[in-house]
């Protein structure tokens, strides 16, 4: 169990104007799966590489146990990387893949061939040790790769987007045998991924980096209800921003004035909820109630987008398909926002 | 399917068949001349008599064996120092440095320079007469030319050895080289943040990546240095010779019988190589195998 801090981290590669990772700091609590979560090229193996000292920071501090390991060489920080692309060793056995770590270590020979069955079951592939890298599906590699890390009990183990070459069933299979062996072993893990639904699934917390820059560190909920700014909740697909001022509870805008939760910021900014808090029709008490005209209305299978216009803004809605049924593009539609699922950004 | 089937043997075929005629064609020629066809000359039978006279005949054999043995020692020295060398070199030249283009230019320039020019250019330079053992006795290194050690021409072959070195390093170099750049370092990374030091990610990690090119690459390098003349017949000794020089010897004899027996030396030296690859690959093969 080791609790990681990053302090001011920052990698700008030599002939690059842009720092790839920026200024980051993070703490990450002993025992917890934190996932650095962003889009490609944000930085985000590049910072994974660092904390492993694969690579030298330009500037900033790692502490693993509030003690700095800058200085440490990589292969005694005990930070194991597990890559996108599994890279397990074609030349050896699954079970000389599976116990290199220990073999490294010196490890009496038979306790390693105790340590590499039992690991291999823990990821439920029990039994395939004779067996080459070349052999097996992708999902059992990375599985394999993933019993390789595990297998010297890291201080640290940092997932570099381990699910992005497998298809989206094995992908849900993988992710939530990953949840459960870390909660079983209780190893730090960092899960590094730019799909947000795997981020929010598997972490106990997400850190948000956009262009090498942090943008939010929390619980995976707060993303939703209170993001950091209108990046942030773009890239967790919130699509309604509008402009206005927000003062004494009520945000007034063009549209109206709407009812804010207690805690939202005050000043000119931008009022922002989430498609699917959007209820079509008016509120039982009138609260928050605006008349709209349904502009375009798409069918997705399990939901129907409805893009609805207040006056100049246009604001999208993802309803229940029974629920819309009856509705018809032109049609004047009221439509309301619960105060609690408001939220503004101020700055 | 059945057109797709034999599509591509067709297509090879034109390629295949000149290539079959040219080895076999050459190789059989040279086989029924080894064994004194020479209808030329009027013997038109055949017998195992030349064969016999290379390695047994009083007049050869103290020519065959030791060249036998300074053409092992050479061929597999070269080939061994030149791949070690080699892959050193590549592991210094894939980190950054300043200078690093050039650097990996200069390991490479002598790729198309031929044998011939590289064996002329040891003489110039490492003769006892050369330009290196004169700059060593100007600057007082040692007292006489004569002093400087016997590097060319010397029974050990260690001319030979040097300018065959000189010349595979860099051949070895460009595999080694584009093998380490497609693997990439994360094999490496993954090594060693599993705990791996330096050592130890060398010799269970790059190495055996880089092992099957270095292997097909040895291959080459071995069969050339066994079976080539022109680095021997110029940094060589009389004796012992090494057997392509002995071969060349034995064809450039005016009398024609000594033909049959260089084409004998000939056969002798591709059967060597012939059976030593296939040990080396059955060996090499069992090895990665078992660990
Ligand atoms: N060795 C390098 N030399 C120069 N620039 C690099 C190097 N490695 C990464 N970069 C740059 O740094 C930035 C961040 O790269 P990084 O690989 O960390 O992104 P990432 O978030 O992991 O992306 P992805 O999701 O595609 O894996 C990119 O702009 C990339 O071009
Ligand atoms: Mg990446």
């Amino acid at each position: 169990m080791t609790h990681l801090a990053i302090r001011g981290l920052t990698k700008r590669f030599s002939g690059q104007t842009e720092a790839a990772v920026a200024d980051l700091n993070l703490e990450i609590e002993s025992g917890s799966l934190v996932a650095l979560l962003g889009p490609s090229g944000c930085g985000k193996t590049t910072t994974m590489k660092m904390v492993a000292g694969l690579l030298e920071p330009t500037a900033g501090d790692i502490l693993f146990d509030e003690k700095s390991i800058i200085n440490i060489a990589p292969e005694r920080r005990g930070a194991v990387m597990v890559f996108q692309n599994y890279l397990l060793f074609p030349y050896m056995t699954i079970a000389q893949n599976v116990g290199y770590g220990l073999k490294i270590r010196k490890v009496d020979r038979a306790i390693i061939d105790q340590r590499v069955s039992e690991i291999l079951e823990m990821v439920r592939l029990p039994g395939i040790e004779s067996r080459r890298p070349s052999e097996l599906s992708g999902g059992q590699q990375q599985r394999v790769a993933l019993a390789r890390a595990l297998v010297v009990e890291p201080r640290l183990l940092l997932l570099d987007e381990p699910l992005s070459n497998l298809d989206a069933h094995l992908r849900f299979e993988l992710r939530d045998l990953i949840r459960d062996i870390q909660q079983k072993m209780g190893i730090t893990t960092v899960f590094v991924t730019h799909d947000q639904e795997e981020a929010v699934v598997l972490a106990d917390k997400v850190a948000l980096i956009l262009d090498g820059r942090l943008r939010q560190y929390a619980d995976a909920d707060v993303f939703y209800k209170r993001p950091a700014d209108e990046a942030t909740a773009r890239f967790f697909g919130g699509q309604n921003f509008i402009s206005g001022t927000s003062a004494n509870g009520t945000f007034e805008a063009a549209l109206g004035s709407l009812k804010l939760p207690s805690d939202a910021p005050e000043g000119t900014g931008i009022l922002t909820f989430r498609p699917e808090n959007v209820r079509i029709g008016a509120a039982a008490d009138g609260e928050n109630t605006l008349q709209a005209k349904l502009t375009d209305k798409i069918f997705l299978g399990t939901q129907t987008r409805l893009k609805l216009a207040v006056g100049d803004d246009i604001i999208t809605a993802i309803a229940n398909p029974n629920d819309v049924e009856g509705y018809l593009v032109d049609q004047e539609v009221p439509l309301s926002l619960p105060p609690a699922t408001l939220w503004v950004l101020t700055k | 399917m059945k057109w797709e089937r034999v599509r591509i043997p067709l297509m090879l075929g034109p390629t295949m068949a000149i290539i079959t005629i040219l080895f076999f064609g050459s190789l059989g020629f040279g086989f029924l001349q080894s064994l004194g066809y020479q209808p030329q000359i009027g013997n038109t039978g055949f017998s195992l008599d030349a064969y016999y006279a290379v390695m047994f005949s009083e007049r050869s054999a103290s020519q065959f064996w030791p060249g036998l043995a300074l053409t092992l020692w050479v061929a597999s020295a070269s080939t061994f120092i030149s791949a070690a060398l080699a892959v050193g070199l590549s592991l210094l030249l894939r980190r950054t440095f300043f200078g690093k283009k050039l650097a990996v230019f200069l390991f490479q320039l002598n790729l198309p320079i031929p044998h011939l020019v590289i064996a002329v250019g040891m003489l110039l330079l490492f003769a006892q007469s050369g330009l290196v053992a004169r700059f060593a006795g100007e600057l007082g290194i040692i007292d006489a030319p004569r002093d400087f050690p016997v590097l060319t021409r010397d029974p050990y072959g260690l001319g030979i050895i040097l300018a065959y070195i000189w010349k595979e390093v860099a051949f070895f170099g460009i595999i080694v080289m584009a093998v380490l750049q497609s693997l990439g370092e994360d094999y490496e990374a993954v090594a060693q943040s599993l705990g791996a030091n330096r050592w130890q990610r060398f010799r269970t990690v790059t190495l055996p990546l880089i092992m099957p090119g270095l292997m097909s690459a040895s291959i080459i390098v071995f069969a050339f240095t066994f079976g080539t003349y022109e680095v021997p017949r110029i940094l060589g000794v009389q004796h012992p010779k090494m057997l392509p020089v002995l071969a060349l010897e034995y064809f450039l004899n005016p009398d024609l019988n000594a033909r049959a027996e260089g084409m004998a030396l000939s056969i002798i030296i591709a059967v060597i190589v012939f059976a030593l690859v296939f040990l080396y690959m059955y060996v090499s093969a069992r090895t990665v195998r078992k660990s």
